[in-house]
């Protein structure tokens, strides 16, 4: 056996002495921190460590952070891939209705001719988005498009709620890149409509509530809570046929009781409008 | 001067992870301590000298956000420190298994001496219940391989020849 010279005892002793002493003045400066005062000596220490420790904590949340972003980026990466397929499905479907459509189509107009009437025409305008909303009150908007995109006075607006096209107000103000639109709740507003399937027509104008009215329906017709109703042909401005929303209460139309009045509840809100389409009025009736 | 800077790289490393963890721990209420982790694998391979130090260098990182006590962890974390030096030469912790019984012992020592700590000292019991306890022991545990590999990895053996 190798004898150990006198230098690797004292080491290997030293060692050993280490293993002992360090613990202890650890220990014994923890108790002394232990006993300190929270709000003095301690608050002094905490800054002083906030020297040290605050730099990698605060690099540590940004990572954090940073890493939370990535995950949420990567699941609305995940998100939009999987709607995409969805989006790319549903558009297979809608080109074979839009193929119908065009069958359909043709075929009322050949009728159309036949019967000596005036085909209706296809809706053509431009989707503009909502840039602006009164703060005050959200029965008009501002558009992004304007009369450089041929939106004119008196256009009509289409919103699409559900997958369906539901009107959502009318062209009041056009400017260069911008339109303003006067929504259906507005009272300013109105429109002839008729409900379904009783046929009746009526004017409909926006009440400033979240609710319309639907006016001037004839006094003995049967229209009834939960009809549909629709743009009428006889409107100026509006192409027929547009949904405008449900009935959802009958009233006495006026004091000398000659007609009655609906309470419409519109199939869009004001809140939920974030795209419109415009009809440009050349082709839109 | 090798192993002092490796030490602060690692040192920094653990703060990121451990805060990393707590962010997403704390919202399933459990108590992670991967500081612990560090600190006692940091022990098994580097030499007293380095390894007291970091352990209460890690403690007092821990003690920074507490608000009822100073120091406690500071202790704990020396204590645990002595009983990894004590043990080094009776443990084979050379695969995961040995280490994962060894870190997660370790940590829940901690836990009851932080518990017994805080109630001698303040008064007030930091119990959060059964399930905030065994989950953070064994979330904490279930990294320690990986410390160790990552360490191992850093500093050989060779480091605690004295």
């Amino acid at each position: 056996m190798k004898k150990q010279t006198s230098y690797q005892r004292k080491k290997a002793a030293s060692g050993g002495r280490r293993r002992k002493v360090l613990p202890a003045i650890f220990c014994v400066l923890s108790l002394f921190l232990m006993i300190l005062p929270l709000e003095g000596a301690v608050a002094s220490i905490k800054t002083l460590l906030s020297y040290i420790f605050i730099p990698q904590i605060r690099a540590a949340h940004e990572t954090v952070e940073y890493s939370k972003e990535v995950s949420s980026t990567i699941q609305e990466l995940l998100d939009v891939h999987r709607e995409n397929e969805m989006l790319k499905e549903q558009l297979r479907e809608i080109q074979l209705e839009r193929d119908q459509a065009r069958e359909v189509f043709l075929e009322n107009e050949r009728l159309s001719a036949s019967l000596g009437l005036q085909a209706p025409l296809k809706w053509r305008g431009v989707w503009a988005r909502i840039a602006y909303r009164e703060p005050s009150q959200w029965n008009s908007v501002v558009i992004d498009k304007g009369a450089a995109d041929g939106i004119q006075e008196r256009s009509a607006a289409i919103a699409q709620q559900n997958g369906k096209s539901v009107l959502a107000g009318v062209v009041v103000e056009v400017a260069e890149n911008t339109a303003k639109v006067l929504l259906v709740q507005d009272e300013d507003f109105s429109a002839v409509v008729y409900a379904t399937p009783c046929g009746d027509e009526g004017l409909l104008t926006g009440a400033g509530s979240s609710l319309l009215k639907m006016q001037y329906l004839p006094l003995f017709s049967k229209v009834q809570p939960g009809e549909s109703v629709y743009t009428s042909a006889a409107s100026s401005v509006f192409p027929a046929g547009i949904f405008v929303g449900n009935i959802t209460e009958i009233e006495q139309g006026d004091g000398f009781r000659s007609s009655l009045m609906a309470r419409v509840e519109p199939a869009v809100t004001a809140a939920s409008m974030q795209e419109l389409f415009i009809l440009t009025r050349e082709q839109s009736k | 001067m090798n192993t002092l800077l490796k030490l602060i790289g690692f040192f920094i490393a653990a703060t990121l992870i451990h805060w990393g963890l707590i962010s997403v721990s704390g919202s399933w209420g459990l108590s992670v301590n991967f500081m612990l982790v560090f600190a006692a694998v940091i022990c098994v391979f580097v030499k007293p000298e380095y390894g007291y130090p970091t352990a209460f260098l890690c403690g007092l990182f821990l003690d920074f956000f507490g608000v009822r006590l100073f120091g406690h962890q500071a202790l704990i974390f020396t204590l645990c420190a002595s009983i990894v030096y004590c043990l080094e030469n009776r443990l084979d912790l050379d695969s995961p298994v040995p280490q994962l019984i060894f870190i997660f012992l370790l940590e829940a020592a901690a836990a009851v001496g932080n518990l017994i700590l805080l109630k001698l000292f303040t008064g007030l019991s930091a119990w959060n219940g059964l399930l905030p306890f065994v989950g953070g022991l064994i979330l904490s545990t279930l990294a320690a391989p990986f410390v160790f590999w990552a360490v191992r990895r850093a500093f050989t053996y060779k480091a605690k020849t004295y």
